[in-house]
């Protein structure tokens, strides 16, 4: 056990992260040149593209240090969203220290400090790495000054490297070797191991990510998912190699994989205890909390008879994700589709992409909404998060919403501005303190359905990028609800209706209203776009009729090229849903969805 | 029975124009030789080959990139290579485009000679400033002589190309071009609105924002007046920027709206028929190599299928003022187009951007404005 050492590398977005991993898992000879793919944590094309992490990896790189012993090095990365903070903390959960990665040019940012939090209350053993030493704009001992006083880390434990060169890295690896402590567990005692992530493989089922706190796991054992309370027997366990190796067993300190014939990722949870069915532990590793979906929207395939289709993605999806929910749902404008759950709007986007690409479904999806609690004059209660289940204003008796306690963390001089942006979100009870000099720990209550809007967006522009927000959901407090709707030419378009706080009303149809003008193209006749509460317009605008489309010049060498072109023009009116008369493109359901930046 | 057209594209231009995307070679004289040479081969092979496919030509034009880059002469005996391979219909229209400043007196009589009778002559403006702008090199001085010249030479049927919605162009220097273009009793006018073509000069500075075009009101009121303009001095309007005296509307073009049957010589150029579009490789120096080693110059052959064949002919027709007549396609496809189009063609009559008068389907005013999107709806 001592020559384990678990550890993440947690950092800012673009300081360098993914780099610096596939740099460290190169110099272990993990990968033969041949199979180096840039930042090869970071799989799914979606993570590549976006600089984002979804899901945990973890590779297990064999390290001979200096002292002529051999390591293995348990590399956990994680996910880097606040979307997916739960997920976040059990991978940091399973390690003992954590890289702290931090771009020489840039200095501490807001998820710097984010993820410092994060893994100080993991109780993580922390190794700052100053990265990019290599740029011209590079200032490390300013970075390592800032390390030093404001976040009052061991300035003597500082790493320098440049990721990209190579310049440190072997370094870095042999003070996770000496800094780190190697992990803690007795192999002897009942078997206690943390799920931290969980895959699906079409071959074996679902791959548990797990770190072994205490007991030993060997293939044929029986095992007891704790909070699940469900049992499985062992067919393999292993370790992840840059593919999945199998072990004869994993015991205390290791982190690893076991497959259990478990059908549905969404048959683990993150976070969930496992033991032996025998002996099983006196209780489960502390932390675990059920996964919560927040956000709720549908989705629709914009041709009908994707469908099908869509519903297999889907359950594809699903497969690998267990955090996504859906069921069936159906719109007047758009036809059949599903209501979907969420962790954020992160994850929804992630979703709505995978089933684009992966998938190759064009989409439409409606406005997110929280659940909300709704009690009836008649007593009886129930729970609404889709807009056309809205009941009757005159039935209701009270409604509640989801309020979340937020967490921000920023440089002192956006204080007013982060202050006013939760006032303006009806927010409560704000609080702050001073973490470090120069910082503000602001806390605030809000409605979850101001936050997940664009609240994060709005925030990181008011912030210069520098604020960074975490929260939790606290309980749900007597709302004024109402529902606003959006009309196309006197059509009530269903799937854009959206609930919202009636102070916000006016505002959201505005917005509603002006990102449709932008994305409804010109067409022969004039469109008027109203959103209307009940039969009142509290928003209008109007796209203006096209008046001009025609190409000047078609002679024989052009028929070919202008009829496809047309073609395509015809194609594309395909990809649009009309409502009424109006050709409504999929952006523009989008667009109201995003927030003005 | 219907009309045969032959085109021979020339594709050697003085000067990139900054806003043309046609396929066309800058400077490249040194090839001119060779090119005629690949024209004439490609001329026997074609009228070998295609034999059985072939009618009497109704019409010639001879169009580029600049043709009067060539030698009078040179043109001259092109075109009787055409006439002795391919017979001839009596009174056949016979065009070819010249540019200010590439052709004096004497050339243009050597043409008309030869037995060209139209003249399709690249004016693009009346104003100097504009010219420069375009990146035309020939002055306005330069067009009125070439009309001059032409008559005399015995040119009747003229036409003229211009260019509104230029940069900085109002409606009065528009007015001004128009009138002065009407002074010299052209025959024909083509009028272009100014497109901005992905790839060229004027898209890149339309992107840099340096390009200052005229707003969209401004643009439709040129084209308002146009057509007043015109029609008081006889020039009907026969298809989106196409107007004429009566009489003088181009037959060749006309063929191509109609869907009709043609011949295309030279790089880049296309031919139809047997119900099949044959595109020639737009490589000049490819196309002559192609040629001389007795190669296909052929890159692509595109047949439809009855129903897109169908949908092509009533599109390009509704380019003309005329439109196209019911009966004709439904003779040439066995597909009534009320029908196949039904709720889509009573909903765009219902708009009142397509009408059916003395069976034929024809585009309304509102209609030629918004084009496309009709087209877009019937392709
Ligand atoms: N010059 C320089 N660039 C680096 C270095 N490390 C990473 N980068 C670049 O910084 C960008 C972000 O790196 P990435 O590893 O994706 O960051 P992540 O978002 O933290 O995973 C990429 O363009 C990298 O090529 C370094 O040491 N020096
Ligand atoms: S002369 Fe005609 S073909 Fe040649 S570049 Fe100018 S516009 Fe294009
Ligand atoms: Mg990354």
């Amino acid at each position: 056990m001592k020559n384990i050492r678990n550890f993440s590398v947690i950092a800012h977005i673009d300081h360098g992260k993914s780099t610096l991993s596939d740099r460290m898992i190169q110099l272990c000879g993990g990968v033969t040149d041949r199979e180096f793919k840039d930042q090869l944590l970071d799989n799914m094309d979606i993570e590549r593209e976006r600089g984002i992490t979804i899901k945990s990896q973890t590779i297990c790189l064999p390290f001979t240090a200096a002292d002529g012993q051999e390591y293995a090095l348990n590399l956990v990365d994680t996910p880097g969203h606040v979307d997916f903070s739960y997920e976040v903390s059990r991978a940091l959960a399973a390690c003992e220290g954590a890289l702290l990665l931090i771009d020489a040019a840039q200095g501490v940012e807001a998820q710097t400090l984010a993820n410092l939090y994060l893994a100080m209350e993991n109780d993580l053993e922390i190794i700052p790495v100053i990265n990019k030493i290599d740029l011209p704009a590079a200032e490390p001992d300013k970075v390592a000054e800032e390390i030093e006083e404001d976040l009052g880390l061991d300035g003597e434990v500082i790493r320098k490297c440049s990721a990209k060169t190579g310049v440190g890295v072997q370094e870095i690896l042999e003070t996770i070797v000496t800094h780190l402590p190697p992990p803690e567990g007795d192999p002897d005692k009942p078997l206690e191991a943390l799920i931290f992530d969980a895959s699906y493989d079409p071959y074996r089922g679902t791959v548990i990510s797990v770190r072994i706190i205490n007991g030993t796991l060997k293939p044929g054992e029986q095992i007891l998912f704790m909070h699940n309370k469900t049992e499985y027997r062992v067919e393999e366990v292993g370790q992840f190699y840059l593919t999945r190796t199998p072990q004869k067993s994993l015991s205390a300190g290791q982190v690893g994989y076991i497959i259990a014939g478990v059908k549905n990722v969404a048959d683990t949870k993150p976070g969930d205890t496992i033991t032996h069915k025998d002996a099983p532990c006196p209780a489960p590793l502390p932390g675990f909390q059920e996964v919560q979906q927040v956000v709720f929207s549908s989705i629709y395939p914009i041709s009908t008879d994707e469908y099908e289709d869509l519903a297999t993605a889907l359950e594809k999806l699903k497969l690998n994700d267990a955090a996504l929910t859906f069921q069936k749902d159906t719109s007047a404008a758009l036809g059949f589709g599903f209501r979907c759950g969420f962790l954020g709007l992160l994850h929804l986007e992630v979703v709505q992409e995978r089933l684009e690409r992966e998938f190759d479904i064009p989409l439409i999806l409606t406005v997110p909404s929280v659940r909300y609690q709704i009690t009836l004059q008649d007593d009886t209660e129930l729970t609404v998060e889709n807009p056309s289940h809205f009941p009757d204003p005159g039935a209701i008796a009270r409604i509640e919403e989801p309020f979340i306690k937020a967490t921000i963390l920023i440089p002192e001089r956006y204080m007013g501005v982060v202050m006013t942006l939760c006032m303006e979100r009806r927010g409560e009870n704000t609080n702050y303190h001073y973490p470090m000099p120069g910082r503000i720990e602001f806390t605030c209550e809000l409605p979850l359905a101001e936050v997940i809007y664009d609240f994060y967006d709005k925030l990181k522009s008011v912030t210069q990028g520098y604020g960074s927000f975490d929260y939790e959901l606290i309980d749900y407090r007597p709302s004024d609800l109402v529902k606003l709707d959006i009309l196309v030419n006197s059509e009530k378009v269903d799937a854009l209706s959206q609930l919202t706080h009636r102070d916000r009303s006016r505002e959201r149809g505005l917005k509603a209203c002006e990102s449709l003008k932008e994305e409804i193209p010109r067409q022969m006749f004039k469109i008027a776009i109203q959103a209307a509460i009940g039969g009142n317009i509290v928003a209008r605008t109007n796209v203006a009729a096209l008046r001009k489309d025609v190409t000047a010049k078609c002679y024989g060498g052009d028929i070919s090229r202008k009829r496809k072109l047309l073609e395509k023009q015809k194609a594309g009116k395909k990809r649009m849903k009309t409502v009424g008369n109006v050709e409504i493109p999929q952006s523009a359901f989008l667009s109201v969805l995003k927030s003005e930046q | 029975m219907s009309d045969f057209g032959l085109y021979l594209h020339i594709p050697f231009c003085l000067k990139k124009c900054p806003y043309c995307s046609f396929y066309s070679l800058e400077g490249r004289m040194d090839l001119v030789e060779r090119y005629v040479q690949a024209i004439n081969t490609q001329l026997r092979f074609c009228a070998e080959a295609y034999r059985n496919h072939l009618r009497p030509m109704t019409s010639i034009f001879f169009g580029g990139g600049t043709p009067t880059l060539l030698p009078a002469a040179a043109l001259s005996r092109l075109l009787s290579k055409c006439l002795e391979r391919f017979s001839c219909a009596d009174e056949a229209e016979i065009s070819i485009e010249v540019n200010p400043a590439t052709v004096d007196r004497s050339d243009l009589a050597v043409l008309r000679q030869a037995g060209f009778n139209r003249l399709s002559i690249g004016v693009q403006s009346l104003q100097d400033a504009e010219l420069r702008q375009l990146g035309r090199p020939h002055t306005v001085a330069d067009a009125v002589d070439t009309v001059r010249w032409a008559r005399t030479a015995g040119f009747e049927n003229i036409n003229l190309d211009l260019m509104y919605g230029l940069s900085g162009q109002g409606i009065q220097t528009w007015k001004t071009t128009l009138e002065h273009a009407l002074e010299l009793q052209p025959t024909h006018l083509s009028i272009y609105e100014l497109t901005i073509e992905a790839g060229t000069p004027f898209a890149r500075m339309e992107e840099q924002g340096t390009l200052f075009l005229p707003d969209e009101d401004t643009v439709l009121l040129m084209l308002e007046e146009t057509q007043q303009l015109l029609m008081q001095a006889g020039l009907q309007r026969y298809e989106i920027s196409n107007y004429a005296q009566p009489g003088y509307q181009c037959r060749h073009n006309i063929n191509y709206w109609q869907n009709g049957e043609y011949l295309g010589l030279g790089a880049g150029a296309v031919a139809f028929f047997n119900k099949t579009r044959f595109t020639a490789i737009a490589n000049a120096e490819q196309f002559c190599a192609r040629l001389e080693k007795g190669q296909e110059v052929w890159m692509e052959k595109e047949k439809l299928d009855r129903e897109a064949a169908f949908r092509e002919t009533v599109i390009m027709g509704l380019r003309m003022t005329a439109g196209v007549s019911l009966a004709a396609l439904t003779d040439h496809f066995d597909l009534n187009a009320e029908s196949y189009y039904s709720d889509t063609l009573h909903r765009l009559i219902r708009q009142g951007m397509v009408r059916i008068v003395q069976g034929r389907l024809q585009l309304t005013a509102q209609g030629f404005l918004l084009a496309n999107t009709v087209m877009a709806e019937l392709v």
